[in-house]
């Protein structure tokens, strides 16, 4: 395959940035998007260039490391897929391809595709965990979740904080990510004592980080790696309506 | 202001845009139910107007209640489109939406057409400052009028100049003609168009709006979502509709012939 790579590249967080373009002539449809990546840098290594700077982790679509927006979607074409396991037969022969760091305000970049994803950290920091002290561990059926709940907090819990949502949303809102953090406990009896304190905590701390409101667009679920539903952005508004009024 | 302290938090916002969006769209579907009124005849019109303009107070409280969900509903999409393009200031140089309809996309577009178009409606067929021949348009009540006198139910008082009373209820003699009003407006096709056009703008607005307040308002169960999402474009085409009624059947002549 012959692939047309268009790529951002950016020196430092204050350097301007620019695309740069590349022609990929060997391109197998077997590979992952990362190992493509890889072949090009060492091409740019040899010919003296730097290579370019991109995130990445596990490469099995788990740790939420990889980013990119491909094509102007963030981990490109494929639903429910992270960058690493987007694999080349995906494209056709003589595509051209944008690749460009997620972008949000929230989200800085500090070289390259690579950016600054902090702001996830600190909204978890923030009071996305529980904090009584559980003692030693208890018998395992002494507390009693149904199979509905567990389910669904499951469903909460499969957020790998890429930040796709965030550089999806046409706002640059950081919604389905918190909503995520904030649903996975609120559905468990563990995250009952800190629930109210921990939606407010956490919904302030990702307004202060710059992240943009959510306009129900959409476009959030539809780039999760993890298929996140947007009902859980609807849980925590309702969260924070009832964690705001009858909050002690 | 501490009544404008909401404006600090995205998703107390959102619910303000939520809650004054779904009281303007009840005023919307009222307003359309009033109007098909026009249907019926000039009597059936007029004296829905008359009706409306005799309930005094309470017509001022919807009034009131009204201009402060409206002006909540702008300052409050104004302050957020601010923060939104603030929080997301450089652009993807190619951008593909998977979800985001253009509708949704417009939102803030079709919300000042509408406002401009508001404006331009008010002038015209509230205030009606467009045109001075609206101002004196009189419907004399005649028919209630000789109906009260041929069957006169309870007390009938009469006033020759202005008023007549039944069973005690002051009813004017003379009323302003509303029904000849909105005719000779809409027999103007610029007119007629400027409205059905502004209508079409009003569905692109409803059509994401409707649904949006519901998810705001953490309304999303997969139970009941996908019907939402549905009626959210019938019901916004349905008010479309039920408004452009009005001026494309008087422009065609089906209403209002004999004026």
């Amino acid at each position: 395959m012959k692939i047309k790579l268009i790529v951002w590249r950016q020196n430092s967080p204050t350097d301007k940035g620019r695309f740069e373009t590349y022609n990929c002539d060997e391109v197998s449809p077997d590979m992952s998007f990362l190992e493509m990546l890889d072949i090009l840098n060492e091409k740019l290594i040899l010919q003296g260039q730097e290579p370019i700077a991109f995130d990445h982790d596990c490469r099995e679509g788990i740790c939420g490391a990889c980013s990119c927006t491909i094509n102007g979607v963030p981990h490109g074409p494929e639903k429910a897929t992270t960058t690493c396991q987007l694999h080349m037969r995906k494209f056709k022969d003589g595509d051209s391809i944008y690749v460009e760091p997620f972008r949000a305000k929230a989200f800085p970049v500090i070289r390259d595709l690579i950016v600054d994803r902090g702001a996830y950290d600190r909204i978890i920091a923030a009071g996305g965990f529980v904090s009584v002290n559980t003692g030693g561990a208890q018998d395992a059926n002494a507390l009693p979740i149904s199979k509905h709940y567990a389910d669904l907090a499951m469903d909460a819990a499969a957020c790998i904080g890429c930040g796709a949502c965030a550089a999806a949303c046409p706002n640059g809102a950081a919604m389905l990510f918190t909503a995520a953090k904030i649903s996975q406990l609120a559905f468990l009896p563990q995250g009952q004592p800190e629930r109210k304190k921990r939606a407010i905590a956490m919904i302030k701390q990702m307004e202060e980080e710059g992240f943009g409101a959510c306009t129900n667009y959409y476009e959030c679920e539809a780039a999760c790696p993890k298929e996140i539903s947007v009902r859980f952005i609807a849980k925590m508004n309702r969260e924070y309506m009832m964690a705001r009024m009858f909050s002690e | 202001m501490v009544l404008f302290n909401y404006l600090k938090s995205t998703i107390l916002s959102k619910v303000v845009m939520a809650v004054t969006g779904v009281l303007l769209v009840l005023f919307l579907f009222g307003h359309m139910l009033g109007n098909l009124q026009v249907f019926i005849g000039s009597e059936a019109y007029n004296s829905y107007s008359q009706f409306l303009q005799s309930l005094g107070e309470i017509l001022w409280l919807i009034r009131i209640v009204l201009f402060i969900a409206l002006v909540l509903h702008i300052i409050t999409s104004i302050r957020l489109k601010l923060l939104n393009r603030c929080a997301n200031p450089t652009r993807y140089e190619v951008k593909n939406y998977v979800k985001a309809t253009l509708t949704a996309r417009t939102m803030i577009w079709t919300g000042i057409m509408i406002f401009c178009f508001l404006a331009f409606h008010l002038a015209q067929f509230t205030l009606r400052i467009t045109d001075d021949e609206s101002k004196n348009m009189k419907d004399m009540n005649d028919k209630n009028y000789s109906m009260f006198l041929k069957d006169p139910r309870g007390s009938v008082e009469i006033n020759k100049d202005k008023y007549f009373y039944a069973e005690g209820i002051k009813i004017m003699k003379e009323r302003h003609d509303t029904y000849k009003m909105v005719v000779k407006g809409f027999r103007n096709p610029l007119i007629s168009l400027l409205y059905v056009v502004a209508m079409v703008i009003l569905v692109f607005h409803l059509n994401h709006a409707i649904q949006s307040a519901f998810q705001t308002l953490g309304l999303n169960h997969p139970n009941y979502w996908p019907c939402i999402q549905r009626s959210s474009f019938w019901v916004s085409l349905l008010i479309g509709i039920g408004f452009c009624l009005v001026p494309l059947s008087i422009m065609l002549g089906f209403v209002g012939a004999g004026v």
